[in-house]
């Protein structure tokens, strides 16, 4: 078994010359972590699309009745 | 029971609905509806507390909220420099003397200022540089500013608290004697309060605020206080600062400094809002809005570290903070420390935030800490959590990375695929994914997907680079160059770009 473990020995060059080329990469954007929201963003956001909410039920409410009519 | 008692603790467990009905009833059995009778008490109480749960329905902290619409950013004319000093100002983040992170490393905002780790108001809207840039902003919740100025938001939340109340306003403000109603101080705060935050009438309230500070003997700081409010919403912002100079001399209070803070931010003048936020601890030590606010100052101004320091001087004092949490642990995220901001997030799931956001930041945390066993639990909770496209699109795009971190770039594809599904403004993924088709050989369609990128990002440099790197590897020397300058314009500092053009800049002098 220890004659076969000598066999193997790692190379390394000692003479020569070593090239090194650059190549240019693409690069990935990065991964994102997401900022939490703040609690006005939250409440604002919330009173946003409630709001929206009514507008568009009036809406609907109306043109229901235009039909109706 | 009383019905005024009842209504009292309605107000007090926060059941402003139901609180506001109870007090319709009173009213409508009492006759005077329009004016409290000042013979009847009963219905003069339920007037007031009918107004003050009016206002508490739509009430937002006014210190939070600082929104600049597209019209304030372009036509800003009160900032005092034009082109001020590097290090002075808040519209130039890319100059400060200690060198923020690197775009390489953390992802920027259209303003071109590192992300964020928290929300507000006001970091939505950054400024923009040019007209141009400012229109083009993607109407997402990051970047959002779908309002052409900022009093538009206010005046349509409050047109809306109309449309609930179908027999017309509560109160009639065009038939108010203003002048009687500031002579009883207790009655014209709650009316005050009502006019400004439920009905969004700046003019009204500002002129109520008046007559009550003169009524007062101007020896009332709080009424300063309003009337400065209501100059900054007007947009005065130097009548503004010197009634919360007066209000501050009378009386210091924390909201005053921040206010007057505020109107230093809004003309551009961060060193002096950072003098008054100190000014402020020395009065209040250990004030955590105020340590706050320096940290938010210091991160507009791109210098994370002293940001970083200060929000962890909030921590000292309130170890539930959610926004100094989120951005020391954002901030360990892009400075290579993953398992850092593991532990700063989980600790905010264990403090009770339950949202796409944080499982998202979470399963990043993980997987960057070779966690791999929570991380795709986290991201399948972050996509059940969502509320809307643009956050199943960011939830996709960072899964994508996670499948190019394993190396299945099957998987990444799709994943970068359903993010443009979801959102198909977003641009980070087109640019991945032409990263992606360019492995492939595909070489038209990645340049078409980084054609899209660069135009709906153009404050990114990745796409730019990307475009350069692929036109100089087909012999298309012009457009690599052309692209290669807008890299350099978005990252300065970044050594491919410099190295491309270079080379692109030798091949053309030898011909």
């Amino acid at each position: 078994m220890a004659e076969t473990k000598s066999m193997f020995r790692e190379v390394l060059p000692k003479q020569g010359q070593l090239y090194v080329e650059d190549i240019t990469t693409m690069v990935l954007c990065k991964p994102k972590l997401l900022p939490l929201k703040s609690l006005t963003l939250e409440k604002l956001e919330k009173m946003q699309q409630a709001a929206q909410d009514t507008i568009h039920q009036q809406e609907m409410t109306e043109k229901e009745q235009k039909i109706t009519h | 029971m009383e019905p005024l008692l009842l209504a009292w603790s309605y107000f007090r467990r926060r059941r402003f609905q139901l609180c506001a009905d109870l007090c319709t009833q009173m009213l409508e059995k009492s006759p005077c509806d329009q004016e409290p009778d000042p013979a009847l008490p009963v219905s003069q109480a339920a007037w007031i507390l009918k107004a003050r749960a009016l206002t508490e329905m739509v009430y937002v902290d006014e210190i939070d909220v600082d929104e600049e619409g597209i019209a304030e950013m372009i036509l800003d004319e009160n900032a005092i420099a034009q082109v001020p000093r590097p290090g002075t100002s808040l519209k130039l983040p890319g100059t400060n003397q200690t060198g923020g992170p690197s775009p390489a490393v953390r992802p920027v905002t259209q303003a071109g200022r590192p992300i964020t780790g928290f929300l507000r108001p006001s970091t939505q809207s950054g400024r923009p540089g040019t007209i141009e840039q400012a229109i083009k902003t993607p109407r997402t919740a990051y970047t959002a500013r779908p309002i052409a100025s900022s009093s538009g938001r206010f005046v349509r939340l409050g047109t809306a608290s109309m449309l609930t109340s179908p027999d017309g306003p509560f109160i009639n403000l065009s038939r108010l004697n203003l002048a009687k109603y500031a002579q009883k101080p207790k009655l014209a705060k709650a009316l005050f309060e009502y006019i400004f935050h439920h009905e969004n009438d700046v003019k009204t309230a500002l002129d109520l605020a008046a007559l009550s500070t003169e009524h007062s003997q101007y020896k009332d700081w709080w009424w300063k206080v309003q009337i400065g409010k209501c100059y900054y919403r007007l947009g005065l912002y130097r009548e503004a600062e010197k009634q919360f100079k007066s209000a501050l001399k009378q009386q210091e209070m924390v909201d005053t400094f921040l206010y007057l803070a505020k109107v230093y931010i809004s003309l551009d003048q961060p060193l002096t809002a950072l003098n008054l936020f100190k000014q402020g601890l020395d009065k209040f030590p250990g004030e955590v809005t105020l340590l706050c606010g320096i940290a938010r100052i210091y991160e507009e101004m791109n210098n994370i570290s002293s940001a970083t320091e200060y929000y962890k001087e909030v921590l000292k004092q309130d170890n539930t903070h959610v926004e100094a949490i989120a951005c020391i642990g954002s901030n360990h995220f892009y400075t290579d420390q993953p398992e850092v901001a593991l532990r700063f997030y989980r600790r905010l799931l264990q403090m009770g935030v339950y949202n796409c956001q944080l499982f998202n930041n979470l399963g990043l945390c993980c997987f960057y800490a070779q966690q791999y066993d929570m991380t795709l639990t986290s991201f399948e909770r972050a996509l059940s959590l969502a509320e809307n496209e643009e956050e199943v699109a960011d939830v996709w795009y960072n899964l994508g990375h996670v499948a190019v971190g394993t190396g299945d770039t099957n998987l990444a594809h799709q994943c970068f695929r359903l993010a443009l599904v979801s959102n198909n403004q977003h641009a980070e993924a087109y640019n991945n994914l032409a990263v992606l088709e360019m492995r492939r050989g595909h070489v038209e369609q990645a340049k078409a997907l980084l054609q899209t990128a660069s135009s709906l990002a153009p404050h990114m440099y990745e796409p730019h680079f990307n475009f350069a790197t692929i036109s100089d590897k087909i012999g298309d020397l012009q457009r690599s160059y052309a692209a290669a300058k807008k890299s350099e314009a978005a990252f300065p500092d970044h050594v491919d770009t410099q190295h491309l053009i270079k080379q692109l800049e030798q091949h053309f002098a030898m011909l």
